[in-house]
């Protein structure tokens, strides 16, 4: 398999009904890889199973060569994948400031964390990563305390802080305005070539703004690959999403 | 407003909480000074132990959530530990040739067990109070947490650890004295000084343990470390994402708070002069369990606290004769209530009473130097 990251002929049952079927597509290094399909097409799964969330039933996936099935979600993070859940994920009872502290996670042992105090994550690095997401007047809030869009947008500023080489993004602009969606492609736009970014949507409008290739997903199998106009063009795709809006609809 | 560039609220924060944990400390270290009562100084050296065994329980429960029914075997392993020197060290009057204890004499037992020859040296014994908790919290906690065990199976499984440890002791009467423990000890003496469980020593020896427990747990939750431990609290699965190694930080949690418990239980030791299986029976696991819920679990200073006030309570009543009967039906009304209305304890309310103190002092005109206020308040200006 070739490729910065590749998924070779994954697949993975849920009591017998196959979400992800005999999935095969790679990304090169610094890409922005668009993912979408209709609702239940596996993409989630997908994401899943590249992060280690889910254990693949059949196929190998490979991050510069290297087999990741066999390794831990922690394995795979210290790998270098970072993952935005669908359902924003954060520490909900933890400052802001502590969020992005917990991803910065440059150090991950025990005692290599236990003699660091204060501020663990560079403090001028962490304030400028909280004005970008338009946070630094809620550092020193609960993040439980946050508007949805605002905890999307902590998510994402805890991926920034993470670092990792690839950025695995789970709808990172549902439940935004229009406006924070536009600031949303400003910054993946940025995040593009410094990291390998998977970015699951359904708005065509953002994927315009920062897909170069998309590849879409319907039941569980890879339907077609190609820029933003082939896919509006494709017979299959637009009967994929037939009786789902239509594809810029979904 | 660029306060927040400036100022950081959480450094205050910890500023704050180690003045009050030091004055705190100094209050308890001042007591003798007031209260000449060798009776009442060793009562309140047990409550202070306590304190410390609820601290320990705070770190693993309060802060990384690994709710440990089993607290009470680190602590009791703890209270052997010293038992078994200590009565290495007595003269023995009665029976007992070549040193052997007492009970072994009844039991028929001719020669010193292997594992307690190393228990004469008192520098071995203090280490193995705090190792052997400290080892046995690690297994079993390797176990619970690479499997990835959680939530309520992770309380039956220390109950049941405990539970174990201590029909363990009984069974093994020869060894360990079974049900009357091991009693008839010799006096502690370290440093040149002895320590009468009814003196000063005692009880300025406790205070000192618990101000370094206190601050030494403080320490590790104001760490990196003790951050990912209230993340994996919160959300355990999102931290694993990040790289860090869960199983990792829990069986750390899991084991430093045995190892204070293993402190704990040696001073309980010297304050009792015995140590007896009820030291980690099921009950005492169960009141730690109450004590930090009354005193706010994920404060290390209100599970303190929390241990002295439910424990001095429960001495008081019993002196008085009163309420002997009714106490545990009391504790129970208490927890409940206490998790009812107050999840964080009494600590939460000094929080909250705080908090209202800040704001009412806000309330009056404000100084020209407005930046002090912080970024914080900025959504509650029309208020
Ligand atoms: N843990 C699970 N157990 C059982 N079925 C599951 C599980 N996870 C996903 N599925 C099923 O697998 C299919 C694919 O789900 P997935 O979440 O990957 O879709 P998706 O493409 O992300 O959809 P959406 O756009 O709605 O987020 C769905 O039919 C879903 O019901
Ligand atoms: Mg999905």
């Amino acid at each position: 398999m070739t490729g910065y990251l590749a998924l070779d002929e994954v697949s993975v049952s849920f009591d017998g009904f196959r979400a992800v079927d005999g999935l095969s597509f790679s990304v090169e290094e610094g890409e922005l890889r668009c993912l979408i399909g209709p609702n239940g097409a596996g993409k989630s799964t997908a994401l899943d199973m590249i992060c280690g969330k889910v254990r693949p039933t059949a196929g190998t996936i490979f991050l510069q060569g290297r087999a990741l099935n066999r390794l831990e979600e922690h394995e795979i993070a210290r790998a270098g994948i970072g993952r935005k859940f669908q359902v924003p994920s954060v520490f909900r009872e933890l400052t802001v400031r502590q969020n992005l502290d917990v991803a910065h996670s440059r150090q991950v042992g025990v005692w290599a964390n236990i003699a660091r105090f204060g501020h663990h994550a560079d403090r001028d690095g962490l304030e400028k990563l909280a004005e970008l997401v338009g946070l630094e007047d809620r550092l020193e809030v609960p993040a439980g305390h946050l508007s949805h869009g605002q905890t999307q947008w902590l998510e994402i500023a805890m991926l920034v802080a993470q670092d990792p080489r690839v950025i695995l993004m789970d709808e990172p602009t549902a439940g935004m305005t229009v406006q924070e969606t536009r600031k949303t492609a400003d910054l993946f736009n940025r995040l593009k070539g410094k990291h390998t970014l998977i970015v699951v949507e359904h708005d065509m409008g953002f994927i315009k703004e920062i897909g170069d290739v998309i590849s879409v997903m319907h039941q569980g199998r890879l339907l077609a690959e190609g820029s933003v106009g082939e896919i509006e063009q494709h017979a299959e795709v637009r009967a994929a999403y037939l009786g789902s809006g239509g594809i810029s609809g979904a | 407003m660029s306060a927040s560039t400036t100022h950081n609220p959480g450094h205050r924060r910890t500023w704050l909480q180690i003045a009050i944990y030091g004055a705190v400390c100094l209050t308890i270290f001042l007591v003798p000074t007031i209260l000449d009562n060798d009776f009442l100084l060793n009562k309140y050296s047990r409550y202070l132990v306590f304190g410390i065994l609820a601290i320990a329980l705070s770190l693993s429960w309060g802060y990384c959530g690994i709710l440990n029914l089993g607290q009470a075997a680190s602590f009791g392993l703890g209270c052997y530990c010293m038992a078994m020197a200590l009565k290495l060290r007595t003269v023995p009057v009665h029976t007992g040739d070549d040193g052997l204890p007492d009970f072994m004499v009844w039991n028929n037992v001719t020669e010193l067990p292997w594992f307690w020859v190393p228990f004469h040296s008192l520098p071995f014994a203090l280490f193995a109070g705090i190792a052997v908790p400290t080892v046995l919290a690690a297994l079993v906690g390797w176990f619970m947490f690479r499997a990835r065990i959680t939530g309520v199976y992770v309380a039956i499984i220390t109950l049941a650890s405990l539970v174990v440890v201590n029909l363990l002791i009984i069974d093994q009467q020869r060894y360990t004295g079974g049900f009357n423990g091991i009693t008839d000890l010799a006096q502690l003496e370290l440093f040149g000084l002895t320590f009468d469980a009814y003196s000063r020593n005692s009880y300025y020896l406790v205070a000192s343990v618990l101000a370094a427990c206190l601050f030494a747990a403080l320490a590790i939750t104001k760490s990196k470390t003790g951050l990912i431990l209230q993340a994996i609290r919160d959300h355990e699965d999102r931290v694993r994402y990040f790289g860090y190694d869960v199983a990792h930080y829990k069986i750390f949690a899991f084991s430093a708070s045995a190892a204070i418990a293993g402190i704990a239980g040696m001073l309980y030791t010297i304050v009792m002069e015995f140590a007896s299986p009820t030291f980690l029976d099921v009950p005492l696991s169960l009141s730690v369990v109450i004590w930090c819920a009354v005193g706010g679990r994920q404060s290390l200073l209100g599970a303190a606290l929390g241990a002295i006030v439910v424990t001095g309570t429960q001495g008081a009543l019993s002196d008085s004769g009163i309420f002997l009967q009714s106490w545990t039906l009391l504790m129970g009304m208490i927890f409940v209530a206490s998790v009812l209305f107050l999840p964080k304890g009494l600590a939460g309310l000094a929080e909250l009473a705080g908090e209202r103190l800040r704001r009412l002092g806000r309330d009056t005109p404000p100084p020209v130097k407005t930046d002090v206020l912080g970024p914080v308040r900025e959504g509650e200006g029309l208020a």
